[in-house]
């Protein structure tokens, strides 16, 4: 275990590369400056860490890289506001702070040998990364991969490098899709939802849902309409944060703090709570 | 023989707080030149103006999470370097004198938020320093109900010592070790109650408990939250009525939201900044980009009476709200907490 560290301490980390995942989206390869703490930091994906920037405060961030990856840490952001503003305009060798990990984590044992259904929308793919870059290491515990991913359009589509690499893996498919086609674009226009019948969605998948509200209802009322068991029907929550830690309360839903309590709930759990995302 | 529980005669008083002054800091509710009863650091004992007869306006939640708190200094070095350092050194130790048992139970209830949950250091810090000294309130105020809250207008637990005013003296009751430290550190104050002054004490408690001005239904109200049973025109009404200022929040002993700010200094360094912040203020939710997860129109004070009677009864077995009532002076826009209970109990 690293040493314990103060409540609210961000901790000093270099930007040691960068992916332009397209015009609003980059990824930020980092680790920590003290590397013995680097080296014993761990966590679990669906984890998220406060992001600290130059005057500008911290953001939640999820962690979008895989545990087995050691010594690195990817971040996967896109341009919302201040903080994320200034960070896109950082360089390689510059440095940000960083404290976490904070929150409840997928439970990946649950997912031994169930067949994985991702669906993602735009950023929505970070988390979901973590997750799938951890089953790619331990291949053979899991059942079949499906990644259906949408985009506005081609060309805000992120992750590219991601995508070629899942699709050449055993076991792995991976679906596109875009709101709006482009010339060229071969893949599917339209709704995520409309990739389902292609995916060959069963009620024996395990599904991790993850994007913006509007997707997140759709394809969560989808994919239970196609008999998948609320249990079996996972995705994040994204709030306002500030602390990180279960005491400013900004990420309130309903009785829970998503901080804590999240960012993963199941769909069982969303039930029981009032919450935009499914009103 | 009540071998733990002394008298602290009334004429000792001004004696007895120039020795802790000697040796702590000291915040007593004293009334200011604008004739406003505020928790303020005693400078000269002497001169003191302490008001032991009204309620004070502010809370002591100000000193344990003060309005604003510098939590980092940070800096960035020229070879991009980007550090943190924790703000402030340790508090020196400081009694709190003459703290109601609203004000006691809400200072409970922090630390179980606090040091409970979340083992917050700055919290921690100021908590270790402080010693509590309690005081009964033998006639509740016009906007109290703590009797309906479960907490007052007697408390037995909590203060470090326990004052209870019988007229010409004050019954003290040792609660916890550094109470009784203040005992054997000056014992020529305190001489031993006899069973007489536990009567005199009982009797004060019964008519403090008889003195309450106003019924507040908060057990029913906690009820039909609970069973799910206030109606969703109850939170739209109060909610457009809510004004977005923030004062309930601010006077609320118990309501302890913050956000964190960076103030930068110059280009290179700059101050991290914990702050007071409110459920109730629209932009409380909202993400970066403007997206807000709540509808503030219609749900702006649904978070704050939810938690204080719904999610803090279930989380930790009684309501967050004190019934020290000063929300109820502060509210101009009709919408505070004792005003929800009424709404939420109408028709029973």
């Amino acid at each position: 275990m690293p040493e314990v560290k103060p409540l609210y301490l961000p901790l000093p980390a270099k930007i040691e590369d960068i992916i332009i995942e397209n015009s609003q989206v980059k990824t930020f390869v980092l680790s920590f400056t003290d590397r013995e703490y680097g080296r014993l930091f761990t966590f679990e994906p669906g984890q998220f860490m406060m992001l600290s920037v130059l005057h500008h405060g911290e953001a939640p961030i999820s962690i979008a890289s895989s545990p087995a990856q050691s010594g690195t840490l990817r971040l996967s952001v896109r341009r919302a506001g201040k903080l994320t503003t200034a960070l896109l305009e950082l360089e390689k060798g510059a440095v940000v702070g960083l404290r976490g990990p904070y929150g409840k984590a997928f439970a990946m044992r649950e997912f031994a040998h169930k067949d994985l259904l991702f669906v993602a929308g735009g950023i929505g793919l970070a988390p979901l990364r973590s997750v799938i870059e951890s089953c790619l290491t331990e291949r053979e515990r899991y059942g079949e991969i499906t990644i259906l991913f949408g985009s506005r359009t081609p060309s805000d589509l992120a992750f590219r490098q991601d995508i070629d690499n899942w699709r050449r893996q055993p076991g792995v498919r991976c679906m596109l899709t875009v709101d709006q086609g482009e010339p060229g674009w071969q893949e599917n226009i339209g709704l995520v939802t409309t990739l389902f019948d292609e995916a060959r969605i069963s009620p024996a998948h395990t599904a991790l849902v993850c994007g913006p509200p509007l997707m997140i209802r759709a394809v969560l009322a989808e994919l239970s309409r196609r008999g998948l068991r609320d249990e079996n029907i996972i995705t994040t929550m994204e709030r306002h944060m500030k602390c990180g830690v279960g005491v400013c309360r900004h990420c309130h839903l309903d009785d829970k703090l998503v901080c804590v309590d999240g960012p993963v709930f199941n769909l069982a759990q969303l039930r029981d709570m009032e919450v935009m995302e499914l009103s | 023989m009540n071998d733990d529980k002394l008298l602290l005669k009334k004429d000792y008083l001004t004696a007895f707080l120039r020795q802790l002054n000697k040796d702590y800091r000291l915040i007593v509710p004293q009334k200011n030149r604008h004739g406003d009863t505020l928790f303020s650091p005693a400078v000269d004992i002497d001169s003191l103006r302490l008001d032991l007869a009204n309620q004070p306006q502010n809370s002591i939640k100000q000193f344990m999470l003060p309005q604003r708190e510098v939590l980092f200094t940070y800096e960035s070095g020229s070879g991009g370097d980007y550090r943190f350092h924790a703000a402030g050194s340790p508090d020196e130790p400081t009694i709190y004198f003459g703290v109601r048992p609203c004000d006691l139970s809400a200072l409970l209830y922090m630390d179980v938020i606090f040091l409970h949950d979340a083992a917050d250091p700055h919290y921690l810090q100021k908590r270790e320093h402080s010693v509590i000294i309690g005081l009964n309130c033998k006639q509740p105020f016009e906007k109290c109900f703590c009797n309906a809250t479960g907490n007052g207008p007697f408390l037995e637990f909590g203060a470090d010592l326990q004052f209870t005013d019988l007229g010409d003296c004050f019954l003290v009751e040792p609660g916890r070790a550094k109470g009784e430290e203040i005992i054997r550190k000056w014992p020529q104050f305190f001489s031993p109650a006899a069973d007489e002054d536990i009567n005199r004490q009982y009797q004060s408690f019964l008519e403090a408990k008889d003195g309450f001005s106003r019924l507040v239904h908060v057990d029913q109200a906690v009820k039909r939250l609970r069973d799910g049973e206030v109606a969703e025109a109850v939170w739209q009404d109060l909610s457009l009525r809510c004004q977005d200022c923030g004062g309930c929040a601010y006077v609320c002993p118990t309501c302890t939201c913050f956000t964190i700010s960076d103030y930068p200094l110059n280009d290179s360094e700059g101050e991290r900044v914990r702050t007071w912040d409110a459920c109730t203020f629209a932009g409380f939710t909202a993400l970066a980009g403007g997206h807000n997860p709540v509808n503030h129109k219609q749900a702006a004070i649904r978070q704050r009476f939810m938690h204080k009677l719904k999610f803090d009864v279930e989380k930790h077995g009684r309501p967050s709200c004190v019934g020290c009532g000063r929300c109820v002076d502060i509210c101009f826009g009709g919408t505070d907490i004792v005003r929800f209970i009424n709404k939420a109990c109408e028709g029973i």
